[in-house]
Order: structure tokens, then sequence, then C-alpha cells
């Protein structure tokens, strides 16, 4: 039990601050006020460049994508009404860019990942997870990371996009489903099918 | 449709491994800037309208708004009723029985039933508009039509 509450606090995106802050920031936005847009943007880069990075598995595609879903964001804000957060309103947008993206791009997939932080070696989950197979840990985390993410690769664009915002960002499936337009009921059985595709690719990974 | 419960424990922990991809140190500390050049550089920068610039707080609160337009409207309402209260004193309404008409001297001509020759231009002396009289003389225009002489014109051709 400790465990997963670890694990959950661990995966849950970092608390949303008053989203009367952000309803502020939203107006103020709108009437041209570059300062408070700013104040959006940074507040949501890296959640909108991680979940892009991951669909993508390449650092400059997700740089170019997640300035074009701000700049998208902002040239559309005149045409949000605040039914739902902005929050949710710029995933979407970054979403559906990602996929048109990822349509084009097809079959031709270059990775250009990121590198591991610091703190991977100390994760003791990962580290459970590669400690039996060698003694050489940092080259095993590489090669672990690369095998995940061509593993990710296989995945249809939409089972990725779960796999992405449920496991990898620790979005819930309410806001997953806001997000993708769908009920939770598809984001769990699409969990559930990306997960057992992806446990079938990793087989050698897990015990 | 519920999927069938299954350990994907060990999946959950490899995949916490995407977590610990980083782009390059500081790449966050400009990001938001390069946005905003972007949007500059491409001119879609928002102009607010002039109702955005007085009342921003118009849209997010329509109470507010309502509250705006019921003072406004009270305003309005107070300026007419203080304009015709202001306009009554100043200007009384000729009403019979009134000092007004008590003040003014009955015209000779609805006294004596008579028309009084009254110029109309020059001496002109229209104290009120119930006294339609007009002088028997004719007014003096600027072409008199009574002092019009003519004369023969001749023109010598040769």
């Amino acid at each position: 039990m400790n465990a997963n509450l670890l694990e959950k606090a661990r995966v849950a995106p970092p608390p949303e601050s008053d989203p009367q802050v952000e309803q502020r920031l939203v107006k103020r936005a709108k009437c041209g006020d570059l300062e408070a847009y700013d104040g959006l943007v940074r507040r949501y880069q890296e959640r909108i460049y991680a979940t892009i990075y991951h669909m993508t598995a390449n650092h400059e595609d997700a740089n170019d994508l997640a300035q074009e879903t701000f700049i998208k964001a902002y040239q559309a804000l005149k045409s949000f009404k605040g039914d739902s957060s902005f929050f949710t309103w710029v995933y979407r947008i970054a979403v559906n860019k990602t996929i048109n993206f990822l349509k084009q791009r097809k079959n031709k997939t270059h990775m250009s990942l990121n590198d591991l932080d610091f703190n991977t070696e100390h994760d003791a989950d990962l580290l459970a997870l590669i400690s039996e197979k060698t003694p050489r840990r940092e080259v095993n985390l590489i090669e672990l990371q690369e095998k995940l993410n061509i593993a990710m690769q296989k995945l249809s664009q939409v089972h990725r996009l779960v796999v992405t915002l449920h496991d990898v960002q620790g979005l819930s499936h309410e806001e997953i489903s806001r997000i993708m337009d769908c009920n939770t009921g598809t984001v769990r059985s699409r969990l559930f099918y990306a997960r057992q595709q992806l446990q079938a690719y990793l087989s050698d990974y897990l015990k | 449709m519920n999927p069938a419960p299954q350990d994907f424990d060990q999946l959950r922990k490899l995949l916490a491994l995407k977590r610990h991809e980083q782009p390059p140190p500081g790449y966050f500390n400009h990001f938001s800037d390069k946005v905003i050049a972007r949007i500059e550089a491409q001119g879609l920068v928002m102009r607010p309208s002039w109702r955005q610039r007085l009342f921003p707080e118009l849209d997010a609160k329509p109470v507010l708004a309502c509250a705006y337009g019921l003072i406004i409207t009270g305003l309005l309402v107070v300026g007419l009723g203080v304009s015709q209260s202001l306009e009554s004193e100043e200007s009384p309404a000729p009403t019979l029985g009134s000092p007004w008409f008590a003040q003014t001297p009955a015209p000779a001509s609805l006294s004596s039933g008579a028309a009084v020759a009254r110029p109309l231009t020059g001496q002109t002396d229209l104290t009120s508009s119930v006294d339609p009289v007009f002088t028997s003389s004719p007014p003096r225009f600027l072409f008199d039509v009574n002092q019009l002489r003519f004369e023969r014109a001749s023109y010598d051709l040769h």
C-alpha cells in the first residue's frame, strides 16, 4: 500500500495552483497582456513539452511542437470560453498538433532522446529492475531507455497517448477523457490494451 | 468495458524511467521567451477593445456588468429628472390662471378686437406666439417690392 501511495505521489502532476489565478491570467492575456500569457506558458511548458516528447521520442520535434502549441493557443485564446480549464484546453491543442504531426511523419521515426537525469541512478524501482541483470547500471539504464522508447513507438498514437498521459504524466482517467474527448471507459480499455502491448514488447526486461 | 485485472506493476515501474528523461539543463528558462518572441514576430499580439480597456473585469463577472448597467441607467434617469426640474423653474409652462399670464399685459388687439399695425421687421415686438398679428405695412426687406422703380434701358448699338 505504501509503495502504491508513494508511486501515486510521485506520478501525480504538480498540484494546480489557484484556478482563480489562472482565470485572471487568461483574462489579462485576452486583453493583449503578453506578460500574463508568459505566466501561462511558464505554468504548463514542462508538462506540454513532456507529453509531446514522449509521443515523438524526439527533442527537436517536441521543442517545435510545444512552441507551436502555445502560439496556436494564443491565436485561439479569444475563442476560449472557460468551459474547461486552460490546462485541459492547451493539452487538447498539443495532442491534436502532435497526432497530426505523427500522421504526416508516419513511420519515419527518428529518435532524439533526452538524457536521463541524475535521479535515475537513485530510483530504487529502476535499480531493482536492472540490478540482477548486470553490474554496469549506467549502460543498462540507457539501453533500457532506448528499448522502452522503441516499444512506445510501436504503439498506435492513441494508445501511446493514453500511456503517456496516465503512466508517465500521472493524469487521472477523467482528465485524460476530457483531453481526448472520450469517456473514461474508453480511456481504461485503451490503457489496458496499451499496457498489454508494452508488456509483450518488453518481456525481456520484466520479470 | 471493464478490462480484466492484470499486474502491470513491473511495467509501470519501467515506464517511470521516462520521467527521468529531461531536456538540456536550462531549456525551460528561455522557452516562454521564445514563444512570446515568435508571437510578436508574427504580429499576433491582441489589441484590447476600448471596452476591455475601460472595464477589463466585465467579461469575467457578469454581475459586475449588470451593476454597471444599473448605475448608468440610474444616473441617466436622475440626470433627466434634474434637467426637467431646472427647465420648469427657469421657464414655467404657460397655464391659464398662472402668475405668468397675469404679469403679461394683454395685447390691445386681443382686448379691443381690432387689428393693430405692428412692424414685422425692425421694431418687431413678438412677445408671444399667441399674438400672430401682422402689420399692414409691408416689411422692409432688402429688396422692397413697393419701392422698386423701373427704368428704361437704352443701348447704343452704333
